[in-house]
């Protein structure tokens, strides 16, 4: 094996700078540049906020003691949820970083409904987003404010409702061997481990949300705008569609001047929770049971809280 | 082992775009340069450790490196093309029944296209496999890992160019931009230049009028009308973070012959106050009758 592969390495670079001359002047199609356009930039965009992650999750693996977190977190479940979404705005990034660290809180023996909090909260609440969120709406500082009290509000409820209707089975957790070799052995083998896994599924995502940017128009959208209740469905949905990293989503909804407040806030809260590269991380992380209920659950009461935040707040 | 390989091409390929060359403004804002060499940076060395760390104990520790070609082996018995490793595909068939009985096997819908390269990579003969049989390690990388080999095929082959008219063809106007109202100082200049986010911001928010009767130059491609004859527009797109959040600014162009469609082009002229005002501001592009129309070369900076 071993004299094999640097050998393989030198075809691989060679052909793929073979291809660079002989293949690409051929693969000019419009729809297709377009395409491959959106795939590399969700990516790229993704990578540095993939790799963040997965570094804080090995760190937590490798170097964090488990009863560090006992301490950390209040010992009633039910208290550690809320405690568990606040912190979430401590990780500056969006939502590629949290889902492998949710997944190494829960390896690290965190109430699984706390990690989930954390998970939800943490790219709609952190700073960064909530910047970008005031930027992208001049004038209306609400709308900020909006943001994280109903994507806080969202990751708590969810967070309860997992605690109390959620069963520990359909739930895969990462249980990471600790004992072999030293600490950074552990952190090297945690990090690899995660980034293909998780950088596996980012891909997935990335295809399908860039094949929906380019196939989906967007003009229907404004026939809807006007109509209260549709008009939030529907932007809650295309946040799902699309996939955008939160701290752009903002300034996105922004420039969707037809539709109401009630509605963008909608975009802001679901984006961030339920969209499909987030989708596809979280089959990846934590298998497709737990998706098949996690992800529903979310949507629906992502819709109710902006729907009553928006009624109350803007 | 070949995972490490993964890594490699992925940490190369994104320091190919940020370092080698400056193709990432294509795909993302300018401000993510350090981020993304410290993330390309971080990967290639994970890669390079692996890779070295199986160069030294190839045995020992090798990896069961390919349940997914064992997958290909299994799921597709007449598919593949390799007539040299007739005895290994058997050896190759039976590891692969053993080793998917403990992996968890992820998800069957990935893997094959990305793959049929790599695959090959992996044959490397009987007796790794029975390594892989017995010693299945505990850091057993899913298959899906080698989907990361996508984007890296995706910037090398199809080597994707800036947005550009096939992006921004609907008719459907601009967005409003985010400025706040009347934020705009007054024009002096003979000849204005400023960006279509400002031209539009100026055209449909700015109560007093700044823009009328002043000479303006403005730089987008040249996107066509499906509609009118009478027009085209010139473009530009503007991202916030990555080229999928990229909404297209539109200013339409009248009294010049259009220059072919995605040509990069200087347009001079004078704003036309919209004649009815019936229309609600964004609802169409404004429109410029111009003067000058020169064309130009890409913008090193492709957004705005």
């Amino acid at each position: 094996m071993a004299p094999v592969m640097p050998w393989i390495f030198a075809v691989t670079v060679l052909l793929l700078i073979a291809g660079r001359f002989l293949l690409s002047p051929h693969l000019t199609a419009p729809a297709l540049q377009t395409w491959a356009t959106i795939f590399v930039a969700i990516c790229v965009q993704a990578l540095p906020f993939l790799v963040l992650g997965v570094t804080l999750s090995a760190a937590i693996t490798a170097f964090v003691p488990p009863s560090f977190w006992t301490r950390a977190l209040p010992r009633r479940p039910y208290v550690a949820v809320p405690v568990a979404g606040v912190a979430g705005a401590v990780l500056p990034g969006c939502e590629c970083a949290s889902v492998p660290v949710a997944s190494g809180l829960m390896a690290r023996g965190v109430t699984p409904a706390a990690a989930l909090a954390f998970l939800l909260a943490s790219p709609a609440i952190n700073p960064v987003v909530i910047v970008a969120t005031v930027v992208a709406f001049p004038g209306q500082p609400m709308m900020a404010v909006a943001r994280f009290v109903a994507s806080l509000a969202v990751s708590v409820l969810v967070g309860w409702f997992w605690l109390r209707f959620g069963r520990d089975d359909w739930l895969r957790i990462t249980r990471r061997e600790t004992a072999s070799g030293s600490k950074w052995a552990a952190f090297y083998e945690a990090m690899r481990h995660d980034l293909l896994h998780a950088g596996g599924f980012l891909v997935i995502g990335g295809i399908t949300a860039a094949t929906l940017n380019v196939v989906v128009p967007r003009t229907w959208l404004t026939s809807v705008a006007g109509v209260p209740v549709l008009s939030v469905v529907v932007l809650a949905l295309l946040a799902v569609l699309l996939s955008i990293c939160s701290e752009a989503d903002a300034f996105v909804v922004a420039s969707l001047t037809a539709f109401s407040p009630t509605a963008k806030l909608a975009f802001l809260v679901m984006g961030p929770m339920v969209d499909l590269k987030l989708i596809a991380l979280q089959i990846g992380t934590f298998g497709r049971a737990f998706a098949a209920r996690f992800v529903p659950l979310t949507f629906t009461l992502a819709i109710v809280v902006s729907l009553a935040i928006g009624q109350v707040l803007l | 082992m070949s995972q490490s390989l993964v890594l490699v091409l992925l940490g190369g390929a994104v320091l190919r775009i940020t370092v080698l060359s400056t193709t990432y403004v294509n795909y993302v804002k300018p401000a993510y340069r350090p981020i993304l060499i410290a993330a390309g940076l971080i990967v290639l060395v994970l890669g390079i450790i692996g890779l070295a760390q199986e160069w030294r104990k190839p045995l020992l520790t090798a990896e069961p490196t390919n349940p997914l070609d064992a997958d290909h082996a299994g799921l597709h018995p007449t598919g593949h093309d390799h007539a040299g490793f007739e005895h290994t595909e058997v050896a190759h068939t039976q590891a692969a029944h053993t080793q998917i009985a403990h992996t968890q096997v992820g998800d069957p819908r990935v893997g094959d296209r990305a793959l049929s390269q790599a695959a090959a990579a992996d044959h490397a003969g009987p007796e790794t496999d029975a390594v892989n049989e017995h010693g299945h390690s505990h850091t057993r990388v899913p298959r899906v890992a080698w989907l990361l080999c996508l984007p890296v095929f995706a910037i090398f082959l199809i080597a994707p160019p800036a947005l550009g008219a096939f992006a921004a063809r609907s008719e459907e106007p601009p967005p409003r931009p985010p400025a706040p109202i009347d934020a705009y100082h007054p024009l002096s200049a003979p000849v204005n230049e400023m960006t279509l986010g400002e031209f539009v911001g100026r055209a449909w928010e700015d109560s007093k009028r700044t823009l009328t009767g002043k000479t303006v130059r403005l730089v987008g491609f040249v996107v066509p009308s499906t509609k009118r004859k009478d027009r085209w527009y010139v473009a530009r797109m503007q991202i916030s973070c990555c080229a999928a959040d990229a909404v297209a600014l539109k200013v339409a162009i009248l009294g010049a012959a259009q220059p072919p469609e995605n040509q990069w082009v200087e347009v001079t002229g004078t704003w036309v106050p919209p004649q009815s005002t019936k229309i609600p501001n964004g609802t169409v592009a404004p429109e410029v009758t111009a003067t000058q129309v020169t064309l130009i070369p890409q913008p090193s900076e492709p957004y705005e």
